[in-house]
């Protein structure tokens, strides 16, 4: 695999409060990654230390082997930050032609132009004068203007309603079609499950899991079989054998939670358990993200 | 190089938008200039002297506040903003970022400076020599080191709002008790005492003597090269304990 980012046991304390808690990842190139997690999480903190906003209090982040804040790096890296900025007393244009300007191979005018989605007659109004969803594209289109390796979003389509928020992702699915390395946050998970083809899932300042959704789900997701049974019927014969891992009761049905849903079925018949409607699960991921992220501290 | 020179003209475009700048850099000075040798009258004992005296004074007023205001302020609004954070991402360097506000900043004033001259030639026929003229031009422009250092101070500050009132306030309380007003000799005797004190003081004193036909005094130089090492040394210092923060 050739990497593109390491961070390698990075923790961030501010004062009292850690915000990341020793986490370490390597994305390879061409990988599109999910940071997602809830609010307070610690992404934007992450991926602070990844664009050398801020030092990590220990462990190292490297990007293409070398320190964030060098030169070389930044040649090669585009960011759209969470809170979107632009340069006030400029038009969009000169903005545009500006930032071009700091990168050895830009992406051609038009192309950018065509990115941001202005009019020609919206190019030369100050920026400061854009609507916000206007900010936003001249930000994306700004991400892009050095013609990036690595392209870094932070919770990008915050804000954005659905149809720009799908225009959004296609716009990026060409740019990883291009072989380009993305990695954005998000706290939707559905938007995690869509466009990535990894996730690492922060909480509290920890990745409790890294993997495709597919694997999330069979990591942490475990399936269940599920059933309606007359409550008078004891279970404990279930109880004793050491592949089921949970057993609980939920709207009138109880879950039996085991990844060899098989044995399961084979037990219950096995011990003759009355039961009937049965149903196998497949762990869902939105069940195992609302139980990760349940109990989290909201960001202040 | 070709990076750099971008930058210096996006900086320029950007001051010359500016409202603020155009009205306070600009018209105050020269209508100031127009009402106190045209519509007051003064009754100066040599009136041309006065007239040159003064077009001295309103320059390096003009000067001097862009040099605090539009620096400091904007700075604090980048970085409010988030801007600064977006351009510590690219590949620009810190450095080159803050030479070409620098860079900028003085062309800025080269333009003041000349509009305000011509301005001033204009209004009262001033005769001054060619070599009056550009020692003048230049004293206005290096001398306003010190205060572009107090903009970057002022640029460290936390809110818009309290960057623009105290930058205000210091600029009118420098310009007044510095003699660019109105001469210091009919001030009481104890403000020319502090003015002797003040780096607007030297900062106009320089270029008053360069339209009398004489230079810059030593002390002129002196005090104002000490004023731009203290605001350097102390901007510095600042930046250092804010990042550690
Ligand atoms: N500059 C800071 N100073 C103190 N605490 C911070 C700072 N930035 C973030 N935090 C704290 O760190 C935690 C993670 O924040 P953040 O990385 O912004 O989360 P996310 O982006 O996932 O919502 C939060 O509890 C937040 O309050
Ligand atoms: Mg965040």
């Amino acid at each position: 695999m050739n990497e593109v980012l390491t961070l390698k046991n990075v923790t961030k304390s501010f004062h009292q409060k850690t915000a990341v808690d020793d986490i370490s990842f390597t994305i390879g190139k061409g990988e599109v990654v999910a940071i997602l997690g809830p609010n307070g999480a610690g992404k934007t903190t992450t991926i602070s230390m990844i664009l050398g906003l801020f030092k990590p209090s220990a462990g190292e982040v490297r990007i293409f082997n070398h320190l964030p804040q060098e030169k070389q790096v930044r040649e090669k890296i585009g960011t759209m930050l969470q809170e979107v900025s632009v340069m006030p007393g400029l038009k969009v244009q000169e903005i545009l032609e500006l930032i071009r300007s700091y990168y050895p191979h830009p992406l051609p005018m038009s192309e950018l132009i065509s990115l941001t989605g202005l009019t020609g007659e919206e190019l030369k109004t100050r920026a400061e004068k854009l609507s916000g969803g206007q900010k936003r594209r001249l930000s994306f289109a700004l991400a892009l203007a050095g013609n990036p390796e690595l392209i870094i979003f932070d919770e990008p389509t915050v804000g954005m309603d659905i149809s720009s928020r799908s225009r959004f992702w296609q716009t990026v699915d060409s740019f990883a079609a291009q072989g380009k390395t993305i990695i954005f946050s998000t706290h939707y998970l559905q938007e995690a499950d869509d466009v990535a083809d990894r996730i690492l899932l922060f909480k509290d300042g920890t990745i409790v899991a890294d993997g495709t959704p597919a694997q999330i789900k069979s990591q942490i997701a475990k399936p269940s079989v599920s059933f309606i049974v007359d409550p008078e019927t004891s279970l404990e014969k279930l109880y004793l054998h050491t592949e089921i891992d949970d057993i609980y009761r939920k709207n009138n049905r109880v879950y039996v939670q085991s990844s060899n849903t098989d044995r399961v079925l084979e037990l219950i018949f096995q011990e003759k358990l009355a039961v009937r409607d049965i149903q196998i699960e497949r762990g869902k991921l939105e069940e195992v993200y609302e139980e990760l992220t349940r109990g989290t501290k909201e960001a202040v | 190089m070709k990076i750099f020179q971008m930058q210096c003209k996006m900086e320029i475009v950007r001051v010359l938008r500016n409202r603020y700048f155009v009205f306070w850099s600009l018209v105050m000075p020269i209508l100031f200039y127009y009402i106190f040798t045209n519509v007051v009258n003064t009754n100066p004992q040599d009136e041309a002297a006065w007239q040159a005296h003064y077009l001295m004074s309103m320059t390096v007023f003009s000067v001097m506040g862009s040099s605090m205001m539009t620096l400091g302020i904007r700075m604090v609004q980048e970085r409010l903003q988030g801007w600064s954070t977006f351009m510590r991402i690219t590949p620009l360097s810190d450095s080159v970022y803050f030479a070409a506000q620098m860079v900028g900043q003085s062309v800025i004033h080269l333009f003041s400076i000349t509009i305000i001259f011509i301005a001033g030639a204009l209004i009262n026929n001033i005769a001054l020599t060619a070599i009056e003229w550009v020692m003048s031009g230049l004293w206005i422009l290096l001398g306003s080191l010190p205060f572009l250092a107090i903009g970057t101070l002022i640029g460290l500050m936390k809110k818009v709002e309290t960057a623009a009132g105290v930058s205000n306030v210091l600029y009118m309380v420098l310009a007044v008790s510095g003699g660019l007003w109105m001469p210091l000799e009919i001030m009481p005797k104890v403000m020319q005492n502090v003015a002797q004190w003040l780096p607007s003081y030297h900062y106009g004193n320089g270029v008053w003597e360069i339209v009398r036909g004489g230079a810059p005094e030593w002390k002129n130089i002196l005090l104002l090269v000490t004023y731009l090492v203290l605001f350097m040394v102390l901007s510095k210092y600042i930046r250092r304990k804010q990042e550690v923060a």
